[in-house]
């Protein structure tokens, strides 16, 4: 897996850039407003619509290009709150250990056992519909998981000469914590950090498919919502246009960051690195 | 997503209990009965402490989600009981679970409990199904590709699982219906059945639901498949430098009889496990997959209700979801004790 990890680093961080661009430049890119009916219903990709036209008559290349901005966001945002949420619980837990370790690990036993996708799906319905809502269930979902690998980490890195050494010659825990612990603890959280925004951004498009998005956003899931809802999409060729590149950015940013976080992986986690 | 999660609730705690307070499986069953009273807990709360509050919602005539049907608005307030103090609505919440009443739902103005009950058997049909061939299929592919690591074929494999992995179902679900449904005509484009095909002799109506079943359960069944293989291979791999497969090895036997007979058979035990981690990403993938192919489970009984803001439904459904993953999450855990010896002391 070694010899791979350069091809999946190639790969998945080309993929990631250009989404990132995307991120960036799309709304600029795009050509017409996403949500002004700039056309018929169903028009057939052309040199105007160069992805045809929904049936409202937007342009559905716009849709795509504004909405990478939207999916992408909510997913690393959602990512980095389940990551900072999960990797504070689980060091402070690691180090101090005793009852608040007994009690925060409990607790996460719990949201371990439960799955998520009900549970995100119960709270979504029940809050009101809103980019805040959203990025708030996706971390909900993500920190239980997150703290558990980082407190073994934590744990692990605790029990090391080095530590035992610097604690020996009377340096405090602050001073471990940045010299011993962050350096110690990096590559796996950026790893998990990779791998999570890969899963949020799928996550907050399957919401928005089942009619738990931000309403009032153009993102990947509501193309795909507003599409796979539209009564005979199979019936029409509007599918290729319509559904199939907006499956193809999702798929594609959730490939693109999942290959680099394998890419990642072996060298923070000697799990894979065995294999 | 699978991958993301299972490695971040690591594999290598396979062996130990998720409730380590207490040893043996009396504790493996108080943390479930810990879980499921937090879960009762948790539906119980939830629509009462939320933000912008949900259920008073639906009794405001200037909300959205407003219930317009008097006799329906009058059942949901009634269940959730909202003019009574919180301690009562919870003893009255409990008093109903044990009777199976879950509520009524608003969209379809029936008992929820009739809902589930309708729905239950079509989800257990499709998930079974998709888990038994998936589980089969990402154990023998990873016995393979263990036994090949590093070589030409199995190169392949990895990247592909990944991919497999984090794209999302119902994108894949969309693309195989346009294929094999619409272009190729070879199966149907959704349901569970032909309309009105209860007439048909029985075989017949069991050929038309396994016709409407392989294109889900297939989809759902290499889903599945994936992660199983990445454990399966992992354990395969750890197997093949113990001193038993050398001295197989010395001793002259066949490859054939050392993959199987041996490397697999001590590698299969942390399968048993993921079978019980897999129903809980299971229940992710069959609510996408039923979604797209309006195939008429519990997954698409939620989604529906989550368009008609159902708060009795979708709470219904949460629960026994919920209670139903739990429940076989207990059971590979004590099964993985039994098949351990090492774990029995």
């Amino acid at each position: 897996m070694t010899a791979s990890a350069s091809w999946f680093l190639k790969i998945g961080g080309a993929i990631t850039g250009v989404f990132l661009l995307l991120v960036v430049a799309g709304p600029a890119l795009a050509p017409y407003d996403p949500q002004a009916v700039v056309g018929a219903s169903l028009v057939a990709p052309s040199g105007a619509h160069l992805l045809g036209t929904n049936d409202a008559g937007q342009d559905i290349l716009s849709q795509l290009l504004v909405g990478t901005r939207a999916s992408m966001l909510t997913g690393i945002l959602a990512a980095t709150l389940a990551v900072a949420a999960g990797v504070l619980v689980g060091a402070t837990a690691g180090l101090l250990g005793g009852w608040a370790d007994l009690v925060a690990m409990r607790i996460v036993d719990v949201f371990l056992a439960i799955p998520a996708l009900p549970l995100v799906i119960l709270i979504a319905s029940l809050a009101s519909p809103s980019r805040a809502t959203i990025v708030a269930v996706i971390a909900l979902a993500g920190w239980p998981p997150i703290s558990r690998i980082v407190r073994s980490q934590t744990l692990v890195l605790a029990s090391r000469g080095y530590v035992h050494a610097a604690r020996g010659f009377d340096s405090g825990w602050p001073y471990v914590v940045r010299r011993h612990l962050v350096p110690g603890l990096a590559p796996l959280i950026v790893a998990t950090y990779v791998n999570w925004a890969s899963a949020a951004i799928v996550l907050e498009a399957g919401l928005a498919f089942i009619g738990l998005g931000d309403p009032t956003a153009v993102s990947w899931g509501s193309v795909l919502q507003r599409a796979l809802g539209h009564a005979g999409i199979y019936a029409t060729a509007a599918w290729t246009w319509w559904v199939l590149p907006a499956g193809l950015a999702i798929a594609g940013a959730a490939i693109g960051l999942a290959f680099l976080g394998v890419a990642i992986e072996p060298r923070s986690n000697p799990r894979w690195a065995r294999s | 997503m699978a991958i993301a999660e299972a490695s971040a609730s690591g594999h290598g705690e396979f062996e130990q209990s998720r409730f380590r307070a207490i040893r043996g499986p009396a504790g493996l069953v108080m943390g479930y009965v810990a879980t499921i009273l937090v879960l009762v807990t948790l539906n119980f709360f939830l629509p009462r402490a939320l933000p912008g509050e949900p259920l008073e919602a639906l009794s405001n005539p200037r909300s959205p989600t407003f219930i317009g049907d008097q006799e329906r608005r009058l059942a949901v307030e009634q269940y959730y009981g909202l003019d009574r103090p919180a301690g009562e609505q919870f003893l009255a919440y409990l008093a109903g679970l044990m009777r199976g009443d879950l509520g009524k739902s608003i969209r379809y103005n029936v008992p929820v409990s009739t809902l589930i009950a309708e729905r239950l058997p079509w989800t257990l049909l499709l998930g079974g199904t998709a888990l038994t061939a998936g589980t089969m299929g990402g154990v023998v592919a990873g016995i393979r590709s263990g036994w090949r690591r590093g070589r030409d074929g199995d190169r392949l494999l990895l990247p592909l699982f990944v991919a497999l992995d984090s794209v999302p179902m119902f994108v894949v679900a969309s693309v195989i219906i346009s294929l094999f449904a619409v272009q190729l005509g070879w199966f149907p484009l959704s349901g569970a059945r032909t309309p009105f095909s209860d007439a048909w002799p029985p075989w017949r109506q069991a050929l038309d639901i396994g016709h409407h079943l392989l294109l889900p359960a297939g989809l759902l069944a290499v889903q599945f498949s994936a992660f199983q293989f990445l454990v399966m291979r992992a354990s395969m791999i750890g197997e093949l430098g113990s001193d038993y497969i050398r001295l197989g090895r010395a001793k002259g036997m066949t490859d054939r009889i050392l993959k199987y007979r041996y490397a697999a058979r001590n590698a299969l035990l942390p399968t048993v496990s993921v079978v019980g981690l897999q129903a809980g990403l299971a229940v992710s993938a069959t609510i996408f997959v039923e979604a797209v192919f309006a195939y008429p489970g519990l997954g698409r009984l939620m989604v529906e209700a989550i368009a008609s803001r159902d708060y009795p439904a979708i709470q219904g459904v949460f629960l026994i979801v919920t209670v139903m993953v739990l429940t076989a999450n207990l059971a590979a855990d004590l099964a993985y004790r039994r098949l351990d010896v090492r774990t029995r002391r």
